[in-house]
Order: C-alpha cells, then structure tokens, then sequence
C-alpha cells in the first residue's frame, strides 16, 4: 500500500484549477470551474495516480447546483473536484468519455436534477418512469408535485 | 365438492398444487426488510421447503406471488406484467404494511400507491416487516383459500360474498376473508 498523498501534491498537480483544501485526513477537496472539469479529471488522473471514480455527487443549494466528481486511487486519497452549475443553465461537459463510469452518474443526475451533460452518449432516464413528463426534476429543492399534472406509471388497464 | 367432478389428471394436479405451493418474491418498491425476512422463511431455521413451499425465480413456474412494498410507478406495469405471467389459478400475498395500504411510502411523488391498485390481492400480511412464522402463516391461509376455491370452483363466491357485504370465514383457517 501507499502512502496518502499530501496536500502538497495535490495542490501541486492541480493548482491551475483552483485552491486545494484538506477537509479530511484522506480527503482532499478542489473547487474548480465547470470549464476546466475535463482537464482537470484528466491531471488528477495522470499525475495523481487517481485510477477510480468513486462516485458524482449533486446537491442543490437553491441558487445553483454543485458537482462533486469523488477520484481515488491506489493511494486510497479521495480527491474530490467540486465545480458549481448555474441554475438558470444547467449544463456541464460530460466526462463519461474519459471515465466510463460516470455516465450512470451523469444519467441519474440529469433525470433528478436536470443538469444536461454535453457529450453524454446516452443521456436517457434511469430511475424515473419512462412516462414521467419532460421538466420536472423531483430532487431540486424547488420542485413540488402539482396535482394537476399526471406524473404517469398508472395502474394499467384492466387492474 | 360442488360442481361437476373433476378428472383424474384434474385432481391430482390440484392436489400437488396445495401439497407443494411454488412462491415466488417480487420487490415492488420495499425498503428491503420484508424482503430479508421471506429468505429468513427460506433459511435453515424456518426452512419453509420442508412443507413442500419453494421459492421459484420465474413467475411462470409460480402458484403464489409475494409482492413486498408499495409499488413505484416504473413498477407498477411491471408488477402487472409479472402477474399476468403466472398460470391460473393464481393467487398474490402483499406483504407488509406498505403492500397493504402504501405505509410510509404513500403519497411520494414516486408511489403509485398499494398492491391492491394495480393486481388483485388475496392476502394481506401486517407487520413491518412481517415475521418469517407471520408469513408462513400467511402462505398457509392461502393454501386453506385455494383449497376452498378448488371445492367451490373458482374465486367468483368471494367476489359474491365481497359484493353482498357478507364475511365467510374459510374453513380451516379461522380468517376472513374478502372483508
């Protein structure tokens, strides 16, 4: 095994992203642009050793929806890319090209959240109904059900 | 036995069919527990094989559906297809209290609601989750319900009973059913 990386590496390797903070013993944070997360996955892969995708969190915190891309490697570090989306366009480049995993990430955060990944192979539903209607993403914090509108998945024919 | 006496082949199909029910478990939006509870009923310690009940992976080989959860809404056409899989005479337990009324599930934006709004239902488990003796139990009371179906020739006298407001109770179990 080893040894965890340093603050000094990572700030090292990606310091044309953004400042680098230590918010755990393994976890290293980097608040970067929207612009720059392909680059970025790119150096924390290549000089950071960082092999694996833990997973692509999304949270919305009202004025704009934050990406959190979770790298690790061999060194068991977590680095974790956080870039910030604005609300009014939610759109971020997909890096599904580069790490294969994250188009089922990509996938579930653009049917929950609404954020469109440019360059996503197949940007389909994943945990909705196939019959839930266009522009309503159930996990932002302003979306509430309207009872007029039919949300789909009715007890078929018969039942 | 009512009706008109039934052939050879007939009987002991029926027969086999109350002698060793084949289940099958279908998640239709649980939490889980009462999932992990029907495999306690299948585990060495309730050992439910040895009254002949097997757990089946395909519902065309299935006499008796066990429908765990309230049902989403990209289960529900699911759940309906399943079901309609199945050969005749069917019959479906809805496990737990989410199967019976939605529980805390009912009302989410994702929730179509019970089991009994999308398949018809025969037997009802309470419980959160169920205990394994609770739904062995529930799987005997349906045994007890095909078997008065057989006598009677099908599931329309519940639907009579169920129409007249009239509770039968099934021999041999002591439940009502249809209430």
């Amino acid at each position: 095994m080893t040894a965890l990386l340093t603050m000094e590496q990572v700030s090292g390797a990606l310091r044309e992203y953004g400042p680098a903070e230590q918010v755990r013993k393994n976890r290293i944070r980097v608040n970067t642009d929207p612009q720059k997360i392909l680059s970025a996955i790119k150096a924390a892969q290549q000089f950071l050793d960082c092999d694996h995708l833990i997973l692509i969190s999304c949270t919305d915190d009202t004025g704009s929806f934050g990406l959190t891309y979770h790298l690790t490697g061999p060194h068991r570090t977590v680095i974790s890319l956080a870039v910030s989306v604005p609300r009014e366009s939610p759109q971020v480049f997909s890096v599904s090209d580069i790490l294969p995993p994250a188009a089922i990430y990509e996938r579930q955060i653009h049917d929950l959240f609404g954020i469109v990944f440019s360059g996503h192979p197949g940007l389909t539903r994943l945990m909705l109904n196939e019959d839930w209607p266009d522009g309503e993403y159930p996990l932002r914090k302003d979306w509430k059900p309207n009872k007029a509108n039919s949300y789909g998945g009715a007890a078929p024919e018969g039942a | 036995m009512t009706g008109e006496r039934q052939s050879l082949s007939q009987r002991i199909a029926n027969w086999a069919r109350v002698k060793s029910p084949w289940v099958t478990v279908f998640n239709s939006g649980a939490c889980n527990a009462c999932d992990i509870e029907i495999i306690a009923c299948l585990m060495p310690r309730f050992d439910v094989e040895r009254f002949g009940i097997l757990a089946k992976g395909s519902p065309r080989h299935a006499d008796i559906l066990i429908v765990t959860g309230a049902v989403t809404r990209k289960q529900a056409s699911r759940l309906r297809r399943i079901w309609e899989q199945m050969p005749e005479p069917k019959y479906v337990i809805a496990c737990g209290a989410c199967g019976a009324g939605g529980g805390v599930f009912q009302g989410l934006y994702h929730v179509v609601g019970d089991v009994g709004t999308v398949i018809p239902v025969d037997m009802y488990v309470a419980g959160c989750p169920p205990r394994p003796d609770e739904i062995i139990n529930a799987v005997v009371a349906c045994l007890n319900l095909m078997k008065e179906d057989l006598a009677r020739g099908g599931k329309e006298w519940r639907k009579k009973a169920e129409d007249t407001g009239r509770k039968e109770t099934a021999p041999g179990t002591g439940a009502e059913v249809n209430v």
